[in-house]
């Protein structure tokens, strides 16, 4: 086992990470067993319309996670974009590419305002996540009059439903594309770049940073904003697959996108943080979400199962810190 | 010095990859006190910790009263009437004085806690050890000093048989300090048995009548303190003889340009209106007690905290500090006394932490040259003899010594002119701290001038061309190395004391 | 030595805020002063207020419980499925509601004290856990708790009773008050309260100390829970009708209103009649704002303004004393 581990190979690419590579093989194969027809092209297009918005949510929050910090407004903040984004579409009749502008700087604007308040005023991370979390329900509400929104269909005949070839073109799953290009941009700036590394560096000890003379408010900050950005781009990914949101929902999506994170290894005590695991965690959880589904269970289930999946991991992370002190 | 109340005998204890404490024996009789020493990480916290139940032993034992004892938290130990008056002081800030004192043993009434008997109790406590405090007030509210005489209260109030001072006077004035020692002979009278760590040698010979000296985990022995030498204790405690020669002569010579000059520095109460000056090549040393303001004068200089006035000029410029930031800036490089906290960021690579005060050097656009950066730590390595397998090691896994080089090498890479070493060999091996000493000599000698803050009195003698003394957050003497002698900074370090 | 302390505290200043507020209110409608109003308005504010008092607790610690809103719904599921599917008598019910609560409260302080998750985290994952278990017990449909009138509906006297000359009286602000009086003589005058407060202020010095520290920090979610167990009894009381799947941002409004009333969101600080005063100024905002004209869910962006105006203030406070 230990020189499995040691392998530079598998160094490289984490020996937890291949582990949770290998459990969603086995998730997938499982699934395909148990339900009849699970295996088949339909089931993987439908996975991957949850994979997309989750993947960047999950993707968000994993810069906010490695400063140490966490954003739990992440789901009603998505879904605030798409709503106002969405209804500004259908009743003031703005362009297309201006609704997914507009539902882009919205989540950019909660970022800034969540950013800030992190990290020049100094408010707890969590209480900020609560506020943000009600106000973006708010905004959605009150913009919107409490009316549930659609996005245009592909099919609709002003040429509105463009934006869908975002996710989905005939066959080709097209938001796939995106959503590699994206995880490999940001995986070069997690890891490659100079606000990748202040982030993870002051996640782990942000006053020796602050001490090398690094504006720590600032790269801190960035975190909060670059996912802000990103819940903005989820948003269109959602409403290009489920065409319709609600207002006063979306908080399912927060600890999904977290477990991902925690699956993937990042660690909740910030400094520790890995793209490319929590792409696979998002794997996981959306290849679980259709099977539950296709169980005919409900949507309720998964909730407890994400539960527990990120208590066990967070655990996991603790009692090996625990140990390692 | 009365029977013997506490024995412990070879006391092993194992943390993985550490064998922390290795067959140690422990003797304390009444109406003794009784000196535990030994360099950092010798031994002695972690032998008090399995005493006090907080650490459970691998093997040995504990003979307490006669009869053999185990206990398995602190609260056992005090029950037994074993307790601890800790280093860093372990009060609830929110709590008042008294119910700090009297916390996990409130007094009760039905199921209310009587606050009122807490409160009279606490008075007579203070009474007794003539301390004046006022046992309603908000345990944030008082001084360190204070704050320690309540804890030194609440462990006598335990009807302890054994009170362990664990470094009780690091935060204390002189004056404190003395009534202190009043306590602890007061205590001794009585019959108690007292363990009292500390890193003080005139401390030791002053109020200890034993000593038992650790090193590296283990038992070195045990002296009468009226019958050994402090040299004899140094010995025992490094297991060689140390050659600390004092500096005869300052090495900058007399046209030496100025490149730092301070005026008039305020920042809180521990910084007042001081004013400096720092010449090219020069070691400054900056003596004085524990919180007599030197850190925080250092720290409001970098503007790593917030001033509320002075004047900061390099080479002869007035600059403007507001921030780590604006400080770097300008060359001036800080190593904090505290390196695990301020210094370094443990769970990252040495190259990591090597660049960060200099990631624009190494970055085009946003993108880090990973192979430019790998070079340059190496380089480092290479230059201060790091001990490290490679570059990519976390510096987590390094000695204090080599993690103290990461932080040099983080400002050397930097280049900065003006350097301060806030007690730059705390907490390393004496190997390791002639290796530091050698390294500041040389970057002096390169034209860096350096402020060394050091509470060790043989650092500064050796090390310093100049030495600044401060005490109580001002500056109170300016002294040359040709003048320098522990009486004549000591007399200025105390001055407003006495 | 011991500083003069201003009468204007934090509480005095919100209790201050909410009297104005509420006058406020009526000059601007006539309906808000009217007694029905009044009645509806109180019998919305327990469920909130004994969340908020429950939740005092964590916060104090430095903690936090996000599971009591979720939480109270799926008490409230529990014990309403008893009395409609197996025929419990309401007594039962009620019981296994509050029972429930204290155990997904132990659950959490398990969770957090003794594994060491953070409690945003561990409350966050137990807030999605209840919120499913509640639609799996009931196979997701909505359950009724019995009317006043029905046979078993006796207890909505605790909350409200009825005159002989058909006047209502909102008796649970009895029980608001009872109960604030009994947490803040438990935080201000027991081992517990005076345990909870030391450990929000300096943990570490709570467990040198002496004290059972572990066990205290899953007796402060526990209370937490048993809070959300007696709220679920005021919410099936009031709203009758249980739908799974909701109570989500519920806890932010008792948590907000416990900040608002001066508790310390980095622990160490709070006190339980604050938190009362804050929860009805939160509640004030949500009843009253649509009687003056504003959408009613304007409330839920101002609720997040405030939480964050309050802690904000907070800081801003304890640097200026520093």
């Amino acid at each position: 086992m230990e020189k499995i581990k040691q392998n530079p190979i598998v160094k490289k690419l984490g020996f937890n990470r291949i582990i949770l590579f290998c459990i969603l093989i086995l998730l997938y194969v499982a699934f395909s067993v148990a339900i009849p027809g699970f295996a088949g092209m339909a089931r993987i297009m439908s996975i991957l319309n949850y994979v997309y918005f989750l993947g960047f949510l999950a993707l968000g929050v994993t810069f906010v996670i490695a400063t140490g910090g966490i954003d739990f407004s992440i789901g009603p903040v998505m879904f605030c974009c798409a709503l106002m984004a969405g209804y500004s579409l259908n009743t003031y009749k703005v362009p297309v590419i201006a609704a997914i502008l507009m539902s882009i700087v919205i989540g950019f604007c909660f970022g800034v305002f969540n950013g800030w308040l992190v990290s020049f005023v100094g408010v707890p991370p969590f209480i900020v996540s609560m506020a943000s979390m009600n106000i973006a329900k708010g905004l959605g509400s009150v913009f919107t009059k409490t009316q549930s929104v659609s996005w245009p269909q592909v099919n609709d005949p002003d040429g509105r439903g463009w934006f869908r070839s975002l996710v989905k073109v005939g066959d080709v799953p097209t938001g796939l594309i995106i959503f590699a290009v994206f995880v490999v941009i940001l995986f070069i700036v997690m890891n490659n770049t100079k606000p990748g590394r202040y982030i993870l560096s002051l996640g782990s000890n942000k006053e020796a940073v602050r001490l090398s003379g690094v504006n720590v408010r600032k790269w801190q900050m960035l975190a909060y904003v670059i996912c802000g950005t990103l819940v903005g781009i989820a948003a269109i990914f959602f409403v290009s697959a489920y065409t319709t949101v609600q207002p006063g929902l979306g908080d399912t999506y927060n600890n999904e996108a977290i477990a991902s994170c925690v699956m993937g290894g990042t660690s909740m005590a910030g400094g520790l943080a890995s793209i490319g695991g929590t792409v696979i965690g998002v794997f996981v959880i959306s290849l679980l979400q259709e099977g539950i589904m296709a169980l005919r269970m409900t949507k309720e289930v998964q909730m407890i199962i994400t539960g527990l999946i990120v208590i066990v991991f967070v655990y996991a992370d603790v009692s090996a810190r625990r140990r390692k002190n | 010095m009365g029977e013997v109340i506490l024995t412990m005998k070879g006391i092993d204890k194992s943390f993985p990859g550490v064998h922390a404490l290795d067959h140690v024996d422990l003797e304390l009789r009444r109406g003794e006190v009784h000196a535990l020493m030994g360099e950092n990480g010798a031994g002695k916290s972690t032998l008090m910790k399995v005493l006090t139940g907080i650490y459970t032993k691998d093997s040995g034992t504990i003979t307490f009263e006669g009869k053999e004892v185990e206990f398995h938290n602190t609260h056992e130990a005090q029950e037994a009437g074993i307790v601890i008056v800790h280093q860093e002081l372990n009060m609830v800030g929110d709590l008042t004085v008294a119910q700090n004192i009297f916390i996990g043993r409130e007094f009760k009434k039905g199921i209310m806690i009587d606050d009122k008997k807490m409160i009279a109790e606490s008075k007579k406590l203070f009474d007794e050890l003539h301390i004046d405090i006022d046992p309603r007030a908000k345990m944030s509210d008082l001084t360190v000093g204070k704050q320690q005489m309540c804890e030194i209260a609440k462990a006598i109030s335990h009807k302890a048989k054994v009170i362990i001072f664990d470094e009780p006077s690091a935060a204390l004035t002189e004056k404190e300090i003395e009534d202190l020692f009043v306590i602890i002979r007061d205590l001794r009278a009585q019959n108690l048995g007292i363990i009292y760590i500390s890193h003080r040698m005139d401390e030791i010979k002053v109020i200890t009548d034993r000593v038992t000296v650790m090193r590296d985990g283990g038992y070195v022995g045990t002296l009468i303190t009226a019958e050994c030498t402090k040299e004899d204790i140094i010995n025992m405690m490094v297991g060689r003889v140390i050659y600390e020669d004092p500096k005869t002569h300052s090495m900058v010579p007399d046209d030496a340009p100025v490149v730092l000059k301070v005026e008039h520095l305020n920042a809180g109460k521990m910084v007042q209106d001081v004013s400096f000056e720092l010449r090219k090549g020069e070691i400054l040393g900056f003596s004085g007690l524990m919180g007599a303001g030197r850190t925080e004068t250092a720290r409001a200089l970098f503007g790593a905290d917030p001033k509320t006035g002075g004047d900061i000029y390099i080479n002869g410029e007035k600059v403007t500090i507001n921030s780590p930031e604006d400080a770097v800036k300008h060359g001036i490089g800080y190593l904090s006394e505290d390196r695990k906290r301020y210094g370094i960021v443990v769970q990252k690579t040495i190259t990591e932490n090597s660049t960060m005060a200099t990631m624009e050097k190494f970055t085009s656009g946003l993108f880090i040259n990973k192979a430019e950066e790998k070079k340059v730590a190496e380089q480092y390595i290479k230059e201060l003899a790091t001990k490290t397998p490679s570059a990519d090691e976390l510096v987590v896994n390094l000695s204090g010594g080599n993690q103290q080089k990461v932080v040099i090498a983080k400002w050397l890479v930097r280049n900065c002119d003006i350097l301060i070493f806030d007690e730059p060999t705390r907490g390393i091996d004496v190997g390791a701290k002639n290796e530091i000493y050698k390294l500041m000599n040389r970057l002096a000698s390169e034209g860096k001038s350096i402020i060394m803050i050091s509470s060790e009195m043989t650092e500064i003698l050796r090390m310093s061309d100049r030495i600044v003394v401060m005490c109580e957050g001002k500056k109170t003497g300016e002294i040359r190395i040709e003048e320098a002698t522990q009486e004549a900074i000591m007399n200025k370090a105390t001055r407003d004391i006495q | 030595m011991t500083k003069k302390k201003s009468i204007f505290t934090q509480e005095v200043i919100v209790g201050i805020v909410l009297i104005a507020l509420y006058f406020l209110f009526r000059t601007i409608s006539a309906d808000f002063g009217k007694y029905t109003t009044f009645l509806s308005m109180m019998d919305i504010s327990y469920y909130y207020v004994f969340m908020a008092i429950g939740v005092a607790f964590p916060l104090i610690t430095g903690g936090v419980d996000l599971s009591i809103g979720t939480g109270m719904i799926c008490y409230a599921l529990a014990g309403g499925f008893m009395i409609r599917q197996y025929g419990w008598p309401t007594g039962l019910a009620i019981l296994l509601s509050i029972l429930f609560g204290v155990a997904i409260g132990a659950l959490n302080g398990v969770l957090i004290s003794l594994m060491g998750l953070p409690p945003f985290l561990a409350t966050l994952c137990t807030c999605m856990i209840t919120r499913g278990l509640g639609s799996v017990v009931t196979g997701s449909f909505a359950v009724p708790w019995p009317t006043a009138k029905q046979p078993n509906g006796w207890f909505h006297s605790i909350f409200k009773i009825t005159m002989a000359d058909k006047t209502k009286l909102p008796l649970g602000l009895l029980w608001v008050i009872l109960l604030m009086l009994v947490m803040q003589f438990v935080l201000a005058h027991t081992k517990f309260g005076r345990y909870t407060i030391a450990i929000g202020s300096n943990k570490e010095a709570a467990m040198l100390s002496g004290i059972n520290v572990k066990f205290y920090h899953v007796m402060v979610y526990v209370v937490s829970g048993l809070f959300a167990g007696l709220a679920s009894i005021a919410y099936g009381a009031v709203i009758k009708t249980v739908q799974p799947g909701t109570g989500a941002g519920m806890e932010l409004d008792a948590i907000g209103g416990a900040i608002v009333g001066g508790v310390s969101a980095s622990g160490g600080y709070g006190t339980i009649y604050g938190t009362v005063i804050g929860a009805y100024v939160i509640i004030f905002l949500k009843q009253g704002l649509p009687y003056i004209g504003f959408n009613a869910n304007m409330q839920q962006i101002i609720t997040g303004l405030v939480l964050i105006g309050a802690v904000a203030i907070d800081i801003v406070k304890r640097k200026v004393i520093k």
